[in-house]
């Protein structure tokens, strides 16, 4: 007993030790972020998950905004660099413009992390699987078809054509679908652009020219919220449609599942989790350590009331609950990525 | 110049707008109709029950801020404010909603703000003599700040009123109430231009503003009528997206205050102000919004959504300037 | 919007070129508070290198913005050059990743920016359309036509020329950057015409009143179609220098950059109304407004932030000079 106690002591003071050696190799004293799109609420969780760690850490992290704007983030990134940061994280605008910035950094022997979507030349990038995301989802979606949609599965999906991430959730979705209901259909194929007021618009004219559907997909929150707004907007009833969301990046997933009776499964991607990654793998790069060219971040289907879980909801804001959510395993690597697409 | 001549000066003008229909209406219902008949030989479920009923309520939308609009340019005044403030007042009203559980006060809520907002343009650009179009551009971007900083995500539906529901989804009849609405903001704003002395004054004041001050009209009253109006139809608006999305969504109405000017532009009112007809606005709003559908319908690519009413735009132009020449001539 | 009521006019030549004097030394003074406030107050705001960066950041707005305030002086407007600068980058780069030759890729790419401003300037001066209207329709048909083309991918830089990657990373004596070089060159090529040269007076009286104008002689079609294409040339060598800034083709660049030029300009002083302004004031207004976002973005403001404030002072500082452009008249 005595024994074993001891051991006790010694592994939490060999435990207590290493956390202590790792929290004293070098620190970075400054880490600047140029997000994407800084108002939006899934960048907004990513910011808080990021801030979080960094004041663990003992870490300034600055954040500035792209605001979509490719030309706005080299700019961000030029005044993070004047100012002296000792390690940059970004979230690309996308893939090729953020191509000079990375020429920049490197001449300026400032290390960049990446977050969200790939560039030719980065040394690392924090992302969650996108595929896998949607694939999960659809393997939910299925089993759910199975029991309570007699088996049929009629898709229409409210996607993003124009970024291989989103593309790729499509995707994964209706694969992960078939291996349930092998013979799932897509009815619709929309670019709802990813904002809410554009998806509803565009689902209502599809729904329009054609309603036989049993399942609205979206790549994220506010896609799935258009379509099944176009849903009740057409006047029809919620029995016997199930509504899939992806990303959980705010409170609108939480609100219709607790409202809305179709809206049964949301693909979580937590970016909370991915901010803090990131800042982890900033530590990392500025140590000069071994890092994955994707560092993978966790994401998981939620049936139900499975959000609570992972997040705790007082009717204003949620509050990400750390434990469960570190305690995901991410896969080593994704099953698809952006560069399967392009073959 | 008395009132009388000013009334005269102008009542040409009315003659030819004033008409059933005027020359570039003509060209619109032509244009208009070509594409129905178009879309619905491609595509039959064009003329489906559901997606007439789409169309409508996506022109309601339109049709109710470019009611306002319409006014405003016609005083030669212009407002890119619109989008930012659609936006803005969803929030508010659904927040305001959530506080107070009354749909009337929502709705006030949701006006009053969307009024003031009109009210501190029109004072910014009568006042301080600021070009509408730079002191709207100023108004939209602190808009689009103002917004996030009022929510940073959507504001939810808490109060699960089932009468805010039914703004944007209900019916009266087999009519969507977006569509009464906007018919009925519509019919007044039209009634207003065409048979008051009030609408008489806004098209002179655009027409002539240095004619209508010296005759004695307060002429920066009118244009500050026609910006809080404006304002007031966003409002109106803005609520009614809110209750079709169920939130308020701050990124909603990008790009929104375009479409609003391209359709009042294209239905004939001239940006110089003193000219146009609401009876145009509405073929406008109508030929985007079916363009929009058909392109959906047709399963296009949606791109060409931006494409074809830039061309649109340019070509009804053209046609109504050289009819005019023809007339002239 | 009221682009026709120009009571300044009747206040004669003299009187105008003090006013416009006078407004630009407003101008720098403006210019240099913003500067010295952030100097105090945002962490190495005032660096050589910050300070280079906001030229090279700002060199874009100041070379379109030529375009912008000579097509204003001329009594139209342009708003197309936004969805211009994203079209023209499309042949840029597909020319150079073919050819590898950046003469082949700019010669493109000028190419089109003189097609698209002889359809502008055709359609405004010569077909009679108002400018405003054809400028908003060819912004939607060139923004949709690069979505259509691109599929909505940006087009990457394959060909990764020295002398391309220069125009982003290169600065001159390893000071200033070379697209800020540029800038400033073109500007003084350009205020010099305008203030010393026939056409600059030219475009001043068109602008001012066309009536009087075409009794002096002055073939007023042919005045503004040339503005169009000046301005549509310019934007081009904005949009080179953005796909330099951003090595590729991106379908969405320039979004929402004429509302940044065109309030940049109105700020300098360049009167809607046409006839009124200098390229010194606009080029002085789009200083100021570079050098407060970046030294709101040094504060580490966060945009909502920024957005607001930067629509008041636009609103401010217009409502500003126009009070004082009417006491100064006594109008």
């Amino acid at each position: 007993m005595n024994w074993s106690k001891s051991m006790l002591f010694a592994s939490a003071a060999v435990l207590a030790l290493s956390a202590a050696a790792a929290h004293a190799e070098n620190m970075p004293k400054r880490i600047g972020y140029v997000t994407n799109y800084a108002t939006h609420e899934w960048y907004q969780n990513v910011i808080k998950g990021m801030q979080s760690r960094a004041k663990e850490l003992g870490i300034e992290l600055e954040v500035q905004d792209a605001n979509l704007d490719v030309a706005k983030e080299v700019s961000a990134a030029e005044d993070f660099m004047a100012k002296g940061v000792d390690v940059l994280i970004i979230t690309p605008v996308n893939e090729e413009g953020v191509v000079p910035l990375l020429r920049q950094a490197k001449s300026n022997n400032v290390p960049v992390v990446l977050e969200g979507n790939p560039v030719k030349g980065m040394t690392t990038m924090v992302a969650i699987c996108d595929y896998d995301t949607g694939y999960t989802a659809g393997v939910e979606a299925g089993k759910y078809a199975k029991e309570k949609l007699e088996g049929k599965a009629k898709v229409m999906n409210v996607g993003l054509p124009l970024l291989s991430a989103t593309v790729l959730r499509s995707q994964g979705f209706m694969d992960g679908l078939k291996t349930i209901i092998p013979d799932a259909v897509m009815v619709h194929d929309l670019d709802g652009g990813g904002n809410p007021d554009r998806a509803l618009e565009v689902s209502s004219a599809a729904l329009a020219k054609n309603a036989d559907i049993n399942i609205i997909y979206g790549i994220n929150d506010s896609s799935s919220l258009g379509g099944l707004q176009a849903w009740k907007a057409a006047g029809k009833s919620q029995d016997g449609l199930l509504t899939v969301g992806t990303g959980g990046e705010g409170l609108a997933f939480i609100n219709a599942m607790q409202n809305e009776p179709s809206y049964r499964i949301e693909a979580a991607m937590f970016p909370e989790k991915e901010g803090y990654t990131a800042i982890d793998a900033a530590v990392k790069l500025f140590n000069g350590e071994e890092v994955p060219e994707h560092i993978v971040s966790p994401t998981a289907p939620m049936n139900g009331d499975d959000w609570k879980k992972f997040y705790d909801y007082d009717g204003t804001t949620r509050k990400i609950k750390w434990d469960a959510v570190n305690a995901l395993q991410p896969p080593e690597k994704c099953m698809k990525t952006s560069a399967d697409l392009k073959k | 110049m008395d009132m009388s001549e000013l009334t005269q000066s102008s009542a040409p003008r009315r003659f030819i707008g004033g008409q059933l229909l005027g020359s570039s209406q003509l060209v619109l219902g032509v244009i208009l109709a070509v594409l129905c008949m178009a879309i619905s030989i491609a595509a039959p479920q064009f003329y489906s029950e559901a997606n007439i009923i789409a169309i409508l309520r996506q022109c309601a939308l339109v049709l109710i801020v470019a009611s306002g609009m319409t006014m405003l340019i016609i005083t030669a005044e212009v407002d890119l404010s619109v989008g930012a403030s659609l936006a803005f007042v969803g929030c508010i009203g659904m927040a305001v909603l959530n506080s107070t559980h009354s749909l009337t006060l929502g709705l006030l809520a949701a006006l009053a703000f969307a009024g003031a907002v009109g009210l501190f343009n029109g004072l910014v650009v009568t006042r301080l003599k600021v070009n509408s179009l730079i002191a709207t551009i100023g108004t939209m971007m602190m808009l689009q700040g103002g917004v996030y900083l009022f929510t940073r995500e959507a504001v939810q539906n808490h109060h699960r009123l089932a009468s805010f529901t039914v703004l944007g989804a209900g019916y009266l009849g087999a009519i969507p109430l977006p569509v009464v609405v906007a018919a009925l903001i519509f019919a007044l704003a039209a009634a207003t231009l065409r048979f008051t002395t009030l609408g008489r004054y806004l098209y002179a004041v655009g027409a002539n503003e240095r004619a209508v001050r010296l005759s004695g009209v307060r002429s920066q009253r009118l244009k500050l009528f026609a910006f809080v109006v404006t304002g007031l139809c966003v409002g109106v608006a803005g609520m009614i997206l809110s209750s079709l999305m169920n939130a308020g969504q701050p990124t909603a109405g990008r790009g929104f205050e375009l479409t609003v000017i391209a359709a009042v532009i294209l239905g004939g009112t001239s940006l110089l102000g003193g000219r146009g007809s609401l009876l145009g606005t509405l073929l406008g709003v109508l030929v985007l919004k079916v363009i929009d559908n058909g392109i959906i319908i047709l399963g296009w690519n949606q791109d060409l959504q931006m494409v074809v009413p830039g061309i649109v735009i340019i070509l009804a132009t053209y046609l109504d300037i050289v009819r005019n020449r023809a007339n002239v001539g | 919007m009221s682009l026709a009521s120009t009571d300044t006019m009747k206040a004669g030549p003299s009187m105008l070129a003090r006013l416009v004097a006078r407004q630009e030394l407003a101008l720098l003074l403006c210019l240099i508070l913003v500067i010295a406030f952030f100097s105090f107050t945002a962490e190495n705001f005032f660096s050589v290198r910050n300070i280079t960066n906001v030229l090279g950041q700002a060199s874009l707005a100041l070379t379109a913005g030529i375009g912008c305030a000579i097509v204003f002086i001329s009594g139209e407007v342009d708003i197309s050059i936004g969805s211009l600068l994203a079209t023209i980058a499309l042949p840029l780069i597909i020319i150079m990743n073919d050819t590898n030759s950046l003469v082949l890729g700019i010669s493109g790419a000028l190419l089109f920016g003189l097609i698209i401003g002889v359809v502008n300037g055709y359609l405004t001066a010569y077909a009679g359309i108002n400018s405003l209207i054809v400028t908003l329709g060819t912004m939607f048909i060139m923004r949709g036509g690069v979505y259509l083309y691109t599929g909505q991918r940006a087009i990457p830089d394959d060909a990764a020329l020295d002398s391309f990657i220069a125009l982003s990373d290169g600065r001159l004596f390893n000071v200033v950057p070379y697209s800020a070089v540029i800038a400033i060159v073109l500007l003084a090529v350009f205020a010099y015409v305008m203030q010393h040269r026939p056409f600059g007076r030219q475009i001043y009286a068109v602008g001012g009143n066309p009536e009087v104008a075409r009794l002096a002689g002055y073939d007023v079609r042919r005045v503004k179609f040339t503005c169009f294409i000046i301005s549509a040339l310019l934007a081009t060598v904005a949009g080179i220098i953005l796909a330099a800034r951003v090595g590729s083709a991106q379908h969405t660049a320039g979004l929402n950059f004429e509302f940044q030029v065109v309030a940049a300009t109105v700020l300098g002083g360049v009167s809607l109304a046409g006839g009124i302004g200098s390229l010194t004031g606009m080029a002085l207004g789009v200083l100021i407004l570079q050098f407060l976002s970046n030294g709101l973005r040094g504060l580490g403001l966060p945009t909502e932030w920024q957005l607001v404030i930067t629509g008041m002072i636009i609103i401010a500082a217009v409502a500003f000079d126009e009070a004082k452009r009417r006491r100064a008249i006594g109008g």
